[in-house]
C-alpha cells in the first residue's frame, strides 16, 4: 500500500508538473530588458555557463545552426537565446 | 582612272580596318566565353553549396593522459599494504568520442556519440530530438536521464576542470525512454525543465543499483526530471532540483516490489570578478532503495541492509581571464572535494572522500592540458560475514591530461 501511494504521489508531482509546465510555456515571456540583450550578450553569458565561450570562427555558418540546437538540448537555452547567439556567432 | 581610285581607296582603308580589328574581336569573343564558362562553373558552385535543410557534422572530443597512483589498504590490525601503478589513458580517463550531428530540419535534429574508453567501444548517446515549440523539446532513444548537472553537462574532458569524475554520479546514467525539455523566459529570470520516461534501474542480487538496457527487467518506467531556475537575468546563477522513481526489481524475483527514490540539488555560478572569472559548481544525490533482504553470500544466511547511498561534490575554480598576460590568463585553478558514501552492512559499504587540486592551461577555448593531484580516503563499512572487506584505503594519484573538443 505505501508504495503504491508513493508511485501515485510521484505520479500526481510529474502530471502536474508537466501541466504547470504547458500552461508556463504559453504564458511567460520576457522582459524587455532580456529581449534587448544582443547575441554577443548571450553568448558571454550563456556559453560559459558550462564551458569557455566558443569562437566564432571555429565552425561554418551551417555547423553554428546544427551545434545551436544541439546546444539548447543540453542547456535549456530558450528558442531567442539561441537564435541570437547562433546569429552572433555566424557573423 | 580617278573614279577607280576613288572607289578603291576607302575600300583598302575599310579592309585594312578589318583586318586590323578581326584579332581584337577574335580576342574579344574568347574573353567573353571564358567568362561565361567561369560564371557558370561559380553558378553551380553555388548551387552545390546552398545550404538546405539538412546538414550532417562530426564534433566529439578526446582525452588522453598520464597516471601514476599509489593505493595503500590497511586492513583491521594489519600493516598497509601498497601498490602503485603508472598508466597511459587509463580507462577511466581516456576517451575518444566522436559526436555525429544529423540537422533534418530546422525541427528535427539526431544525435549519435560513439565512445572508446580504452577497453569497450560504447554508446553515450543516441537520440533523436524534435523541437515542437520554442520551448519544447521532444527527445526519443537513448539519452542522459535528466538528474543534476554533472552527468549531462560537466563530465566531458574539455569541459571537467579536474581530470577524473567526481564518485558516486553515475546514477541513473544513460537509458531507453522519451524524454521532454525547454527553457523558459520568466521576466528577468529564466527556468528550464528537463523530465523523461525511461526503462529504469535494475537491482543486482548484492543490492547495487544498473540500467536496465534495452531489454527491460520489469514492467514498470523510471520517472526522472530536473527543474532549474536562473534568478539574474545574466544567467549567472543555477539552481536545480532533481528526482526519480524507479521500480528496480527483474519481474518474477525475490525483489519485484523492489522500488528506488533518488533525490537531487545542484548549484552553477559563473561570474566575472574583474579580472577573475570564478567558476562554482556543486551537486548532491541521495538514493534510496526499498527494503528488501538480499540472498546471503557464500553459505551466509540471507541478510539485510539500509540501502541508502550518497553522493556530492563541491566545485571552484579561478581564472584570471581579465588581465593583459597572454600566459596567465589561460591558466585556471581547480579545487573541489568530492564524498560517497554507500550502504553500511552491504557488501559494498564505505565512506568516502576526495580532494583534488588542478592547474589546467588552455591552450584555446576547447583545448586543455590539466595537471590534478588527487587524494581519496574511503572506510570500509562492508558487511564481513557476507564476504565484504573491512580496511581503509588511501589513494593518491597524479594526473597529467589533454583534452580537446573537435
Amino acid at each position: 500500500m505505501k508504495r503504491k501511494n508513493i508511485k501515485t504521489k510521484a505520479w500526481i508531482a510529474i502530471a502536474s508538473a508537466f501541466i504547470v509546465s504547458l500552461i508556463v510555456l504559453n504564458g511567460c515571456v520576457e522582459s524587455k530588458k532580456i529581449a534587448d540583450k544582443s547575441g554577443a550578450q548571450l553568448w558571454a553569458e550563456n556559453c560559459q555557463r558550462c564551458h569557455n565561450t566558443p569562437s566564432p570562427a571555429s565552425f561554418s555558418h551551417g555547423q553554428w545552426v546544427t551545434i545551436g540546437m544541439h546546444m539548447q538540448t543540453r542547456a535549456q537555452l530558450t528558442a531567442k537565446e539561441r537564435d541570437k547567439i547562433v546569429a552572433f556567432l555566424q557573423q | 582612272m580617278k573614279l577607280l581610285r576613288i572607289l578603291i581607296c576607302p575600300l583598302t582603308s575599310v579592309l585594312g580596318l578589318m583586318a586590323a580589328i578581326s584579332p581584337a574581336y577574335a580576342q574579344q569573343t574568347a574573353a567573353d566565353s571564358a567568362l561565361q564558362d567561369r560564371i557558370t562553373a561559380l553558378e553551380q558552385q553555388v548551387a552545390d553549396q546552398k545550404p538546405g535543410e539538412s546538414h550532417f557534422m562530426v564534433a566529439g572530443l578526446t582525452t588522453f593522459g598520464y597516471v601514476t597512483n599509489k593505493t595503500t589498504f590497511t586492513g583491521p590490525g594489519a600493516a598497509g599494504q601498497i601498490m602503485r601503478t603508472n598508466s597511459f589513458g587509463d580507462a577511466d580517463h581516456y576517451e575518444l568520442s566522436p559526436m555525429l550531428l544529423w540537422r533534418h530540419s530546422n525541427n528535427l535534429l539526431v544525435e549519435f556519440e560513439p565512445s572508446f574508453d580504452g577497453n569497450t567501444l560504447g554508446v553515450n548517446w543516441a537520440n533523436v530530438t524534435y523541437f515542437a515549440a520554442p520551448a519544447l523539446q521532444v527527445r526519443a532513444g537513448y539519452f542522459v536521464v535528466p538528474f543534476g548537472i554533472y552527468n549531462k553537462r560537466l563530465a566531458a574532458g574539455w569541459i571537467d576542470k579536474l581530470a577524473g569524475d567526481p564518485n558516486g554520479f553515475d546514477s541513473p546514467g544513460t537509458d531507453f525512454g522519451i524524454g521532454f525539455s525547454g527553457g523558459v523566459p520568466l521576466g528577468d529570470m529564466k527556468w528550464s525543465y528537463d523530465v523523461s520516461l525511461t526503462n529504469g534501474l535494475q537491482l543486482l542480487p548484492d543490492g547495487e543499483l544498473q540500467n536496465a538496457g534495452i531489454a527491460d527487467n520489469n514492467k514498470g518506467k523510471m520517472i526522472s526530471g530536473r527543474f532549474s531556475l536562473l534568478p539574474f537575468s545574466n544567467s549567472c546563477l543555477e539552481i536545480g532540483v532533481s528526482g526519480a522513481h524507479s521500480n528496480a526489481g527483474d519481474a518474477g524475483s525475490n525483489f519485484t516490489s523492489a522500488s528506488v527514490n533518488m533525490y537531487g540539488a545542484d548549484i552553477n555560478f559563473v561570474k566575472s570578478f574583474d579580472p577573475i572569472l570564478v567558476n562554482v559548481k556543486g551537486q548532491y544525490n541521495r538514493i534510496e532503495v526499498s527494503g528488501q533482504t538480499y540472498p546471503g553470500q557464500n553459505g551466509a544466511p540471507d541478510y539485510t541492509f539500509s540501502n541508502v547511498s550518497s553522493a556530492a561534490f563541491a566545485q571552484i575554480s579561478l581564472r584570471p581571464t581579465g588581465v593583459d598576460d597572454k600566459f596567465l590568463k589561460n591558466v585556471e585553478l581547480a579545487y573541489r572535494y568530492s564524498s560517497y558514501n554507500t550502504p553500511a552492512n552491504s557488501t559494498w559499504g564505505a565512506n568516502s572522500h576526495q580532494n583534488d587540486f588542478g592547474v589546467d592551461y588552455w591552450l584555446s577555448w576547447r583545448t586543455v592540458l590539466k595537471f590534478t593531484y588527487s587524494l581519496s580516503h574511503a572506510v570500509s563499512t562492508a558487511n564481513a560475514d557476507q564476504g565484504g572487506t573491512p580496511g581503509i584505503t588511501d589513494v593518491s594519484a597524479v594526473y597529467l591530461q589533454f583534452s580537446v573538443e573537435f
